[in-house]
C-alpha cells in the first residue's frame, strides 16, 4: 500500500506533513477537535518518538478520543486504551489517523 | 530451608507499585540512589514463612526499551542482579498499556508474577478482569492485590516463594508468538549466538535475538567484539532487511505492533467491560481542575498554597531550630574563652550545623507538599497546563514547581527548589531547570533588596519589589532560552505525559516519601555544606590582625576607658574596669529582655544603676538628688560605649580587610570598578557566596558599623545614603548583581548532587556571575544615559 511511509521518510520526516502518506484518508491527530474520536493509522517521526508513541499504545487500530486542550490550547489531552495522556500538538501531528467516513460525524 | 529471596518490583508509573512496596515492607525499608544517578532506589526486607525476602522497588517505566534512564536501570538490574522473581505490578484499571511492560518482561525469560493491583477501582469503572484466565493466557501467576488496603500481599508473597522454587520459564512455553517470518528470523539469529558476553550469560538466547532484531543499542554493543560476532551481526542485518521488505517497516515497530495485538487478544478473552465511555469521578474532577478559566486560577492558588505551606508552615520549626542553635552557641561561648577557638566553634561549626539543619524543616515541608501533589495526580495537570508557556523557553511544564519554590514568589529558596526537580523525568529539561532556578528571588536576597530600596527608593517599595519579581522571572526564562539554544541544544524530549486518575494519597506513602527525601538531603548535602561553611568562615576571619595593629587598638581602647574612669562625676557608679564589665553585663541582660532601642537605653541604665546602688548600700534616701546625678553618669556612660563601639567597628573593618575574603574583595575592586563597587561591596558579595543573607551583615562590618541585624539594618541604610559614591543607580546595580550572581554554595552543592557533575556547578557559577556583571553594568550605563549623577 502506497500510504505506508517508508522508513527513510519516517526517520527524518523532512517534508512532514506535506507527504503522500497524508493524502485522502489520513489526517494527523493534531487536527482533531475536543470530543472527536478516531482510529490510529500510523505513528510517524524519528525512531525514538515513534517507538515511544507506539509503546504508549498509539499503534494501528487503537481508538483515540480528544478530551480537551490545555487552557493555552497546547498541549492536548487524549484517551487511548482506557487511560489519559497528554501530547503537544507537535507530537500529535506525528500520529496519523484514519479518516472516519463522513469525517467526524459521531463524537461526544 | 531458609533461603534469601531477591524480589524486584517492576511496573508502570502510577500503577501503585510504590504503595504496594510500602504495604509489603512497612518500616523495614530504606531509600538510596541508584549508583551514579539521582533516581531513587528503595529497598526493603520482609520475613515470610521463615524466608527472608529482599525487595527492590524498581523505577516505574512504561517499557524496557532502554531509551530513558529509568528503563536502562530496570533492564540493567534484571540482567545483572538476576532477581529470583520479578513482581510485575499491573494497574487493573489501565490494564492494556500496563501489559506492554509485561510482554517485555515475559520475553526476558525470567520468573514473573503479576500483582493485579487496584481491581476495586477497575470494577468501579466497569472493568472486570478474570484473573485465572489472564494467568493462563500469560503463563504466569496473577495475584489480585490492593496496595492501599494491604490486601492480597500474603498470596502474592506465597506465589513468589512458590515460583522461585520452579525453573525459569522455558522457551517452548512462551506465550507471545510473532508472525511466522519474524519467528523464523529470530531463530536464524539465535542459531548464530554462540558466545555471550558475561553480563548476558544465562539469559535466554531468544531474548538476545529479539533485542538484536530490534536494533537495541545496548545489546548490539554488548555482542560486538565477542568471538564470531561478525557473522552474528551480519545475520541481524540480513534479517532486519528481509523483514523490512516483507512488512514495509523496521522490526522494532513491527514487534511493538505485534505485542499490542497480543495484548488485545488477551484482553478480549479475559477482560469484560461494562459502562463504556461513562465519565469517571476522576474525569469529572478534571473538568473543573483543568477548566479553561478555573484551571489556571486553581493552579495559581495551589502553587501559592504550596509556597505558603513550605515557607510559612515550616517557619516555627525553622525558628525553633535556629533558636536552639543560637542557645547552643551562647552556651559554647560561655564555656570557651573568647578567641579563635570560640569563633571556630560558635561561628564555624555550630552556625554551620545550624545552617544545614535549619533547612531541614523547609525541605521536609516542601517534599510533603510535592509528594501530595504527585500522589493525588495533580502534578501532571500542573505540567499539562503550564507546558505551553515554559516549553516556549525550552523548559517543561513540570519546571514550574521548582521555579516557584526557588523564589518565583519572592522569598523561596533554591536548595529545596533544585530538589523539587526530582519530579521531572526529562533529563535535559530537568538540568535546564536546575541551572536557572537560582536566578529567582530567594528569601536571602530580600534583606539586601529591603536595605537598598529603603535607602534609595523609599517611595516605591511595593512597586520595586514587583519589578524585581518580574525581572528575575524574565532573566530566568531568558537564560533558559539561551542555554537551550547553545550548550543544551538539540531536539526536545518528546512530551508524552500520562494524566493519571486522581487518587487519595495514603498517609504512609506521604510520610515515607517525605522522610526518605529529607533524610537524603541531610545525609548527602549536610556533610558537604558543613565542611564548606567552615572553610568560608575561616576565609572571613583569617588571617587575624597583625599583633602590632591589634596592640594599637587595645591601647586606644585603654585610653578611652581611663579617660572615662578619670571623670570624677562617674565615680559614683564606675570606679574600676571591673565595674564597667559588671555593669555592661547587667545592662545587656536587661536590654535583651526588653528589646533593643535607643530610647529604652536610659530607663535600663537607671534600673541597673539603682540596683547597683542598692546592692552596695549607697542609697542615701534622697532619691531626687541621686536621680539628678545619675543622669550625668548615664550621659557619660553612653558617650563612652558609643566610642567603644565605633572603635570596635573600625577594628572589625580593618580586620575584615586583612582576611582572605577581604583581600579577595580588595582584588575584585579593580574588576568591579566599571560598575562602581568598592572593596567593601566586593567583600560583602564574597561573603554572600556563603549565604546571601550574609551580604548585609558583611557590608555593615566593612562600613565599620557595630553588629548589623539584617532584618532591621536602619543604621546601615542611613550610612549608605550619606556615603559618597552610593546613589540610586549604584544601588540598583547592586540589586541586579545580587539577584543574578553566583548561587550560594549550598545551592551549588545541591546542583552537584542533583546533576552529578562538577562541570555544571562551575557553569552555574560562571554564567550567573557573568550575567550579573552584564546586568549591573547595563544599569549603570542606562543610568548615565538618563543623566544620573554618578560620582
Amino acid at each position: 500500500m502506497k500510504r505506508i511511509p517508508n522508513e527513510e521518510d519516517c526517520d527524518f520526516c523532512p517534508a512532514f506533513p506535506a507527504k503522500e502518506c497524508l493524502s485522502d484518508n489520513v489526517v494527523p491527530l493534531s487536527q482533531f477537535k475536543p470530543g472527536e474520536k478516531g482510529v490510529v493509522f500510523q505513528a510517524c517521526g524519528d525512531s525514538e518518538l515513534r517507538l515511544r508513541l507506539m509503546e504508549m499504545g498509539f499503534v494501528r487500530g487503537s481508538e483515540v478520543k480528544v478530551v480537551k486542550h490545555a487552557p493555552l490550547k497546547d498541549p492536548l489531552e487524549f484517551v487511548i486504551r482506557g487511560y489519559h495522556v497528554s501530547l503537544r500538538k507537535e507530537e500529535a501531528a506525528h500520529i496519523l489517523m484514519e479518516k472516519p467516513h463522513g469525517r467526524f460525524d459521531e463524537v461526544t | 530451608m531458609a533461603k534469601r529471596l531477591n524480589i524486584a518490583l517492576a511496573g508502570n508509573p502510577n500503577s501503585g507499585k510504590t504503595t504496594l512496596f510500602n504495604a509489603i515492607t512497612g518500616a523495614r525499608q530504606h531509600t538510596g540512589n541508584w549508583p551514579g544517578v539521582t533516581v531513587e532506589k528503595k529497598e526493603g526486607v520482609v520475613q515470610f514463612n521463615g524466608h527472608q525476602m529482599n525487595l527492590v522497588d524498581l523505577p516505574g517505566t512504561y517499557s524496557l526499551t532502554a531509551y530513558s534512564l529509568e528503563e536502562r536501570l530496570v533492564r540493567q538490574f534484571i540482567v545483572e542482579d538476576r532477581p529470583d522473581v520479578v513482581v510485575n505490578v499491573v494497574d487493573a484499571a489501565n490494564i492494556d498499556r500496563n501489559l506492554y511492560l509485561t510482554t517485555q518482561l515475559l520475553e526476558m525469560g525470567i520468573r514473573v508474577i503479576i500483582a493485579l493491583n487496584m481491581t476495586d477501582v477497575a470494577e468501579k469503572q466497569g472493568v472486570m478482569i478474570n484473573a485465572r484466565k489472564l494467568s493462563r493466557l500469560l503463563g504466569v501467576p496473577v495475584m489480585p492485590t490492593n496496595g492501599k488496603k494491604g490486601a492480597g500481599i500474603d498470596d502474592l508473597l506465597g506465589g513468589a516463594l512458590e515460583l522461585a522454587q520452579t525453573d525459569p520459564p522455558s522457551d517452548e512455553n512462551r506465550p507471545i508468538r510473532y508472525a511466522k517470518d519474524v519467528e523464523r528470523e529470530c531463530a536464524a539469529i539465535e542459531s548464530e549466538i554462540h558466545l555471550l558476553p558475561e553480563a548476558y550469560q544465562g539469559l535466554p538466547k531468544r531474548w538476545i535475538a529479539v533485542k538484536l532484531l530490534e536494533n537495541d543499542e545496548e545489546i548490539t554493543k554488548g555482542v560486538q567484539g565477542q568471538p564470531r560476532s561478525e557473522s552474528l551481526l551480519g545475520q541481524v542485518r540480513e534479517s532486519r532487511h528481509r523483514l523490512r521488505d516483507r512488512f514495509g517497516d523496521k522490526p522494532e515497530f513491527i514487534l511493538t505492533n505485534a505485542r499490542y495485538s497480543f495484548i488485545s487478544k488477551i484482553i478480549e478473552q479475559s477482560v469484560r467491560r461494562t459502562m463504556d465511555d461513562r465519565a469517571t469521578v476522576s474525569e469529572s474532577i478534571d473538568k473543573v481542575l483543568t477548566h479553561r478559566l478555573f484551571g489556571p486560577v486553581i493552579l495559581m492558588t495551589a502553587l501559592y498554597l504550596v509556597y505558603l505551606f513550605t515557607f510559612q508552615g515550616s517557619e516555627p520549626l525553622v525558628n525553633a531550630v535556629e533558636r536552639g542553635f543560637s542557645r547552643i552557641g551562647d552556651l559554647a561561648a560561655a564555656v570557651i574563652p573568647p578567641g579563635p577557638l570560640q569563633s571556630l566553634v560558635v561561628s564555624g561549626v555550630i552556625d554551620g550545623v545550624g545552617g544545614v539543619l535549619g533547612f531541614t524543616p523547609l525541605i521536609a515541608f516542601m517534599f510533603l507538599a510535592i509528594t501530595f501533589l504527585e500522589d493525588t495526580g495533580y502534578m501532571a495537570r500542573i505540567a499539562f497546563m503550564l507546558d505551553r508557556i515554559l516549553h516556549a523557553f525550552g523548559l517543561h511544564g513540570a519546571s514550574m514547581l521548582a521555579l516557584m519554590v526557588s523564589g518565583g514568589i519572592a522569598g523561596g529558596c533554591a536548595v529545596p527548589g533544585i530538589m523539587a526537580t526530582r519530579t521531572m523525568r526529562e533529563p535535559k529539561e530537568r538540568l535546564l531547570t536546575i541551572l536557572v532556578a537560582p536566578l529567582m528571588n530567594c528569601g536571602a536576597k530580600l534583606p539586601i533588596y529591603a536595605l537598598l530600596i529603603g535607602a534609595f527608593f523609599p517611595g516605591n517599595k511595593a512597586l520595586m519589589m514587583l519589578a524585581l519579581t518580574v525581572i528575575s522571572w524574565a532573566m530566568a526564562l531568558l537564560a533558559a532560552k539561551v542555554i537551550r539554544w547553545t550548550i543544551l541544544s538539540g531536539p526536545d524530549a518528546p512530551f508524552i505525559l500520562e494524566l493519571p486518575p486522581y487518587r487519595v494519597p495514603t498517609v504512609r506513602g506521604l510520610i515515607t516519601n517525605t522522610w526518605d527525601r529529607t533524610w537524603m538531603y541531610m545525609k548527602k548535602a549536610g556533610t558537604v555544606i558543613l565542611t564548606i561553611s567552615i572553610i568560608l568562615w575561616a576565609m572571613m576571619n583569617f588571617p587575624s590582625l597583625p599583633e602590632d595593629e591589634e596592640r594599637q587598638f587595645v591601647a586606644r581602647e585603654d585610653r578611652i576607658t581611663s579617660a572615662f574612669l578619670s571623670d570624677p562625676s562617674v565615680a559614683r557608679v564606675f570606679k574600676s574596669q571591673g565595674d564597667i564589665i559588671r555593669f555592661n553585663a547587667a545592662f545587656r541582660q536587661l536590654e535583651d529582655a526588653n528589646g533593643q532601642n535607643p530610647e529604652g537605653r536610659k530607663p535600663i541604665f537607671d534600673a541597673v544603676a539603682t540596683a547597683i546602688d542598692d546592692a552596695s548600700g549607697m542609697a542615701d534616701g534622697e532619691g531626687n538628688r541621686v536621680e539628678a546625678s545619675l543622669d550625668k553618669v548615664a550621659e557619660a556612660y553612653f558617650a563612652y560605649t558609643d566610642q567603644i563601639m565605633a572603635l570596635n567597628g573600625e577594628r572589625r573593618s580593618v580586620q575584615l580587610k586583612n582576611t582572605v575574603g577581604g583581600q579577595l574583595g580588595l582584588a575584585l575592586e579593580t574588576v568591579f570598578r566599571p560598575i562602581g563597587f568598592d572593596w567593601k561591596t566586593c567583600v560583602a558579595l564574597v561573603g554572600g557566596f556563603a549565604a546571601k543573607e550574609v551580604v548585609v551583615s558583611t557590608l555593615g562590618t566593612a562600613y565599620s558599623l557595630a553588629d548589623v541585624d539584617p532584618e532591621a539594618a536602619d543604621s546601615l541604610s542611613e550610612r549608605l545614603q550619606k556615603e559618597p559614591g552610593w546613589n540610586p543607580v549604584l544601588a540598583f546595580s547592586m540589586i541586579m548583581f545580587v539577584m543574578l550572581y553566583s548561587p550560594c554554595f549550598c545551592t551549588l552543592v545541591m546542583i552537584k548532587k542533583e546533576t552529578g557533575r562538577w562541570q555544571w556547578v562551575v557553569f552555574a557559577m560562571v554564567y550567573t556571575t557573568a550575567l550579573a556583571y552584564a546586568a549591573a553594568l547595563a544599569v549603570r550605563g542606562i543610568g548615565v544615559l538618563l543623566g544620573a549623577e554618578i560620582s
